[in-house]
């Protein structure tokens, strides 16, 4: 049956360009997952081997070795003198950092300082310009950091170590700068060793031993663990530098696990479409080949030779379509990989890394899920009666039993499923909730048949109307009602899950706005704590913000430092004398800027944020003062300025700052360039100024962030569930060439033919992914549900705007289907149709 | 010589005599050609015939002999190489697909061998298909009379799957003759019907050209079916080679024999 098999695959090629697509990219998909979890350890292994290279061996503390250590050891200068004078070891360095602070003329950086091996041999110290340092006060930094504070080789700059004592110090040379992702938030400096050791003092410990070794590593090795063991030091590991690495990587990459895992998922459901698009094609290919599978049978094929005639085709097309989409996936992450490198030059580190696995893995599971798939209809083929070759072949609908199995077992995991997800949406438990979103789905997968069509049906029967090709169109479209569900399911899934996480992301963002809201009662704020204003300086920048697009008002205040004595103390279940800070600000001009007027203080008061002090009034000075007690969150306690006049507090520290009220119609993304805005304007750093509109668009853009790279995975499921229904409606169109013939013949116009097909399209497309919507709705507000109503008060939102963007696309995705099927339809003449069997 | 090849042409296609009679439908040097070269097939080789209204003519020739494509050309089904077909007044020829679609629609009714009829819809609704297709409403009083001439008042619900082919079939014939189109084309009508159904569709056929002045042209290798017709254009090799007015069974079978010498 091979041949017949192969030459089936070529005669009908055209047939299955659209499921070689498929699984191709299903395939490809989980290639690109696997790579991008072998290519980040890979590009790992790049950084963090960094400090061991050309070390043959390291020596490292391991408190599993020795059950009566639970911290790691660490080893001094003394031990890596000792060990350089093992035999065999010909060079022995210490990986130590001490941690200080380098001012330069205008600003300070925090230094990693490392000793350095002179002879460049070991520690990953790689020169690019200058030389080692060699005496006590000289130092080599990192190549970019240099650049950034504008230092080069010759300049003397001043460093401070950890106790704070400063001292002068020449850059002699620059080397590489680090791609290690634990150093390179610091500037990474290198000293002699003896200078690194005056440096850190105390601190002057190594966290490794690097060592490098002359003849048999073994017996080095041995050496080495034999000295440590003298002297006691159970824990020590001594191991070669390469296996050290891939430890090293080993322990940092449980993250990149997780991110496997999730993109596993998003492959998984890429796949589990693929699947369905497969059944469906095999399903139509098979229909429109009764005739000839029956011929077969007729002349003496036996039913399990049509099966395997069947499956040996979805072998051959899962086999091309697997390796086409591991290809695939190879090449788009080379392309990435080297894009990154052209773009981001510190990035050089970045590897592509591709296993053997990584490779066979996806082809293996790309050919069996096609075979899997295509079973279901090859079963339906073997059990084809030889006389059906004699059976002319046009009956207007097929019935599709419905398995009765499926429609209980789907009815029960959709019960059960829904019960747990309005139980843990009640209760607020997500576990729950996820449990029963897990269940329900499939189970309302699985009923797919009992609701798809009547949707189909009902929906084109209303938008038909009066036109006959467009009734026609509808009819068509449940026509095979068993193709339509599977066909609509797989586009279902995907709309279904986008929406869901749109909805989930959308309420979760609202929700947090107004948690945000009620705990953060001011826009924004910007506090002069350096004392670069006073005051006065305080009020004229203040209006100056006032002017600014987009702030709807401002004003200042005060931050004191008030005493509070220790009977006060204790009354706030504090020992000894306390220091309460007091915002000292113009009540009318306050209650103008803040969100919640509880915060505004009346003459006499004080405002208590946060905490519960739980007396009607505290004593501050010789004052007692009215206490207001809110949650919301402040730096301070707000007090009226003509309040604290009166208390008379001496030797005060102050400090001003402006609160700032933003217009509420300010969109997200503008409050980043309006930070921006008023940090040019006060000269306060960005990082300094906050509040709630400033934590509401830092969680909007987090979100906002996840959603588009939800959105971005998912799509590539409703991108192969729309070839899904280019590939029916094309199969479809082959299978009614005679019926649109006979329609051309009775007066139906080429326009009126595609458009007959474009409506059928959209028909599917467009309920389907109504449908997926309105599921993912329901999920998406009981997933928000679940996971959020802990922190409060919900606000349920739903993004309709985007929601009909994901409606418009897929009805566009599904008009596009229709383009190539409805050309070919109208191409052929009424004669050449009407001919055709 | 045989008797019926002195009726040959008892028509002749020049434009003074063609008012003469009313004709339906008339070509002049229609051609058409299949394939290239080696492959190259003559399928009409410069047709001059003309249909007289309301008169049911066969065409009737062996396999091969172009009366399949003729058919084909005059409905506007498949494209002429060159010459001319008139019907209403129009050269076919000259029009575009839209035309002559709308051609279609509106001036000329089929009949199909087999799969007439459109199986999702109704009988009622493949009937009234051409009109809503053209996005007209149909005469009420025309349709009661179409479908009491034809028996099908209580099948008119039924899907075509619920269907006999006799009663496809006269659907078919009723779905032609609703339109009052100028001609009625039949490729094989009764092709797939037993001999008693096919006498029943094929009088049916004969009694709307009497009872309701319809022209119609019927492709055929039945002797029997061509038997109904008022006269009978035979073909050969791409050409009309002769005509029998009122035939009968025999007179055909005999013609057809010799054809095929």
């Amino acid at each position: 049956m091979l041949h017949v098999a192969l030459s089936n695959i070529k005669t009908y090629a055209r047939r299955y360009i659209a499921v070689v697509l498929a699984v191709a990219i299903g395939t490809a998909f989980l290639a690109a997952t696997l790579a991008v979890n072998s290519s980040t350890q890979a590009t790992l292994k790049n950084s963090l081997g960094e400090s061991y290279k050309n070390a043959d061996l390291v020596a490292y503390s391991d408190p599993n070795l020795d059950p009566e250590t639970t911290e790691q050891t660490s080893f001094t200068l003394k031990e890596t003198d000792d060990i350089r004078k093992l035999s065999g070891v010909t060079e022995a360095y210490g990986l130590g950092y001490a941690y200080g602070q380098m001012h330069t003329s205008d600003n300070g950086y925090n230094v990693q300082v490392q000793p350095v091996d002179p002879k460049q041999g070991l520690g990953g110290m790689e020169l690019v310009e200058g030389r080692a340092p060699l005496s006590n006060n000289e130092m080599i930094i990192d190549q970019s950091h240099a650049e950034d504070m504008g230092i080069s080789v010759g300049d003397v700059v001043a460093l401070d170590d950890e106790q704070g004592k400063a001292q002068n110090i020449k850059i002699v040379g620059l080397q590489r700068s680090s791609t290690n992702p634990q150093t390179s938030a610091y500037a990474l400096a290198g000293m002699s060793e003896k200078a690194w050791s005056n440096f850190a003092g105390e601190q002057a410990n190594f966290n490794d031993i690097v060592i490098k070794g002359d003849g048999a590593l073994n017996a080095v090795t041995q050496e080495v663990q034999d000295y440590f063991a003298d002297k006691k030091m159970k824990d020590i590991a001594v191991v070669t530098a390469d296996q050290k690495v891939i430890d090293d990587v080993a322990q940092m990459t449980g993250g990149t696990d997780q991110l496997t895992v999730v993109l596993l998922i998003f492959a998984l459901i890429a796949l589990v479409v693929t699947g369905l698009v497969v059944v469906n094609t095999f399903s139509v290919v098979i229909a429109q080949r009764t005739r000839e599978l029956a011929l077969l049978r007729i002349l003496g094929a036996k039913r399990k030779q049509i099966r395997s005639s069947v499956l040996l085709e979805a072998l051959v097309i899962g086999v091309v379509a697997s390796v086409i989409g591991v290809l695939l996936a190879v090449a788009l992450l080379a392309g990435l990989i080297a894009l990154l490198h052209a773009l981001v030059p510190s990035m050089s580190y970045a590897a592509m890394a591709v296993t053997p696995v990584g490779l066979i893995v996806p082809i293996i599971v790309g050919i069996l899920m096609t075979v899997i798939a295509a079973s279901l209809p090859a079963r339906r083929a073997m059990k084809l009666a030889p006389l059906a070759a004699l059976r002319p072949f046009d009956s207007a609908s097929v019935k599709n039993r419905a398995g009765i199995v499926r429609i209980i077992f789907g009815a029960i995991l959709a019960a059960l499923g829904v019960a747990l997800l309005i139980f843990g949406a009640v209760k607020g438990d997500l576990i729950v909730a996820f449990l029963g979103g897990l269940l329900s789905f499939p189970g309302i997968l699985m009923l797919a048949s009992l609701f798809v069509p009547s949707s189909v049906a009902g929906i084109g029967k209303a938008f038909a109307g009066k036109s006959t090709s467009r009734r026609l169109a509808a009819l068509n479209a449940v026509r095979n009602p068993g193709r339509t569900t599977a066909t609509a399911t797989a586009l279902l899934i995907g709309v279904t899950l986008v929406s869901m996480i749109m909805v989930g992301g959308q309420t979760a963002k609202a929700s947090l706005n107004n948690s945000v809201a009620a705990e953060y009662p001011m826009d924004m704020a910007v506090s002069f704590f350096d004392g670069t204003a006073d005051e006065a300086k305080a009020k004229e920048l203040a209006e100056k913000i006032n002017d600014v697009d987009g702030v709807s008002a401002t004003t200042t205040f005060a931050s004191t430092t008030a005493e509070l004595d220790a009977d006060t103390g204790a009354d706030m279940g504090l020992d000894g004398p306390v220091q309460l800070q007091l915002l000292s600000v113009n009540p009318e001009e306050f209650s103008k800027t803040v969100l919640d007027q509880q915060i505004v203080p009346k003459p006499g008061e004080i405002v208590l944020t946060g905490w519960d002090f739980g007396k009607p009034t505290i004593k501050i000075g010789d004052k007692t003062l009215k206490v207001r007690e809110t949650s919301a969150l402040l730096s301070g306690s707000p007090i009226a300025e003509e309040t604290l006049k009166t208390l008379g507090l001496k030797n005060a520290q102050t400090y001003p700052g402006i609160i700032v009220k933003v217009d509420e119609d300010v969109a997200g993304s503008k409050i980043n360039e309006l930070v921006t805005e008023i940090s040019d304007i006060t000269g306060v750093d960005s990082s300094m100024i906050d509040g709630g509109v400033v934590m509401k668009s830092m969680f909007s853009q987090i979100i906002d962030v996840l959603l588009t790279i939800v959105s971005a995975l998912l799509a590539v499921a409703v991108l192969i569930a729309l070839i899904g229904v280019a590939n029916t409606l094309s199969l479809s169109v082959l299978e009614r060439t005679r019926e649109n013939s006979l329609l051309r013949a009775l007066g139906l116009k080429k326009k009126q033919l595609q458009s007959m097909l474009a409506t059928e399209a959209v028909l599917i497309g467009g309920v389907a992914a109504l449908l997926g919507m309105i599921l993912g709705v329901a999920y998406g507000l009981l997933g928000a549900q679940s996971a959020l109503s802990e922190m409060g008060k919900m606000t349920y939102s739903i993004p309709w705007l985007q929601l009909i963007a994901v409606l418009a696309i897929s009805i566009i995705a599904a008009l596009l289907a229709s383009i190539m099927p409805g050309r070919r339809a109208a191409k052929l003449s009424p004669v050449e149709g009407l001919a055709t069997e | 010589m045989p008797f019926w090849l002195g009726t040959l042409y008892s028509f002749s296609m020049t434009s003074e005599t063609l008012p003469k009679i009313d004709y339906a439908v008339a070509t002049r040097g229609l051609t058409k050609t299949y394939g290239h070269d080696s492959t190259r097939v003559e399928a009409l080789r410069s047709v001059d015939v003309a249909f007289a209204r309301s008169k049911f003519t066969a065409i009737m020739g062996p396999s091969g002999s172009g009366k399949s494509t003729l058919m084909h050309c005059l409905a506007g089904l498949d494209s002429a190489d060159g010459g001319e077909i008139i019907i209403g007044g129009k050269n076919l020829l000259s029009l575009n697909d839209d035309q002559l679609t709308e051609m279609r629609r509106e001036q000329i009714g089929f009949v199909f061998q087999s799969f007439n009829l459109v199986p999702t819809i109704n009988a009622q609704e493949n009937i009234l298909l051409p009109l809503s297709l053209a996005g007209k409403k149909h005469d009420e009083a025309w349709f009661d009379t179409v479908i009491k001439a034809l028996g099908l008042r209580d099948r008119l619900n039924h899907k075509p799957h619920e269907l006999s082919g006799g009663q496809q079939q006269r659907v078919a014939v009723a779905r032609a003759l609703l339109t009052r189109p100028e001609v009625v084309f039949g490729d094989e009508p009764t092709g797939n019907l037993d001999s008693r159904t096919g006498a029943e569709v094929l009088s049916l056929m004969r009694s709307s050209t009497r009872e309701m002045g319809q022209t119609i042209i019927m492709v055929t290798h039945d002797p029997v079916a061509a038997s109904y017709a008022d006269t009978v254009l035979l073909m050969k090799d791409g050409s009309i080679v002769g005509t029998i007015e009122e035939p009968t069974v025999a007179t055909v079978s005999e013609a057809l024999a010799s054809l095929a010498e």
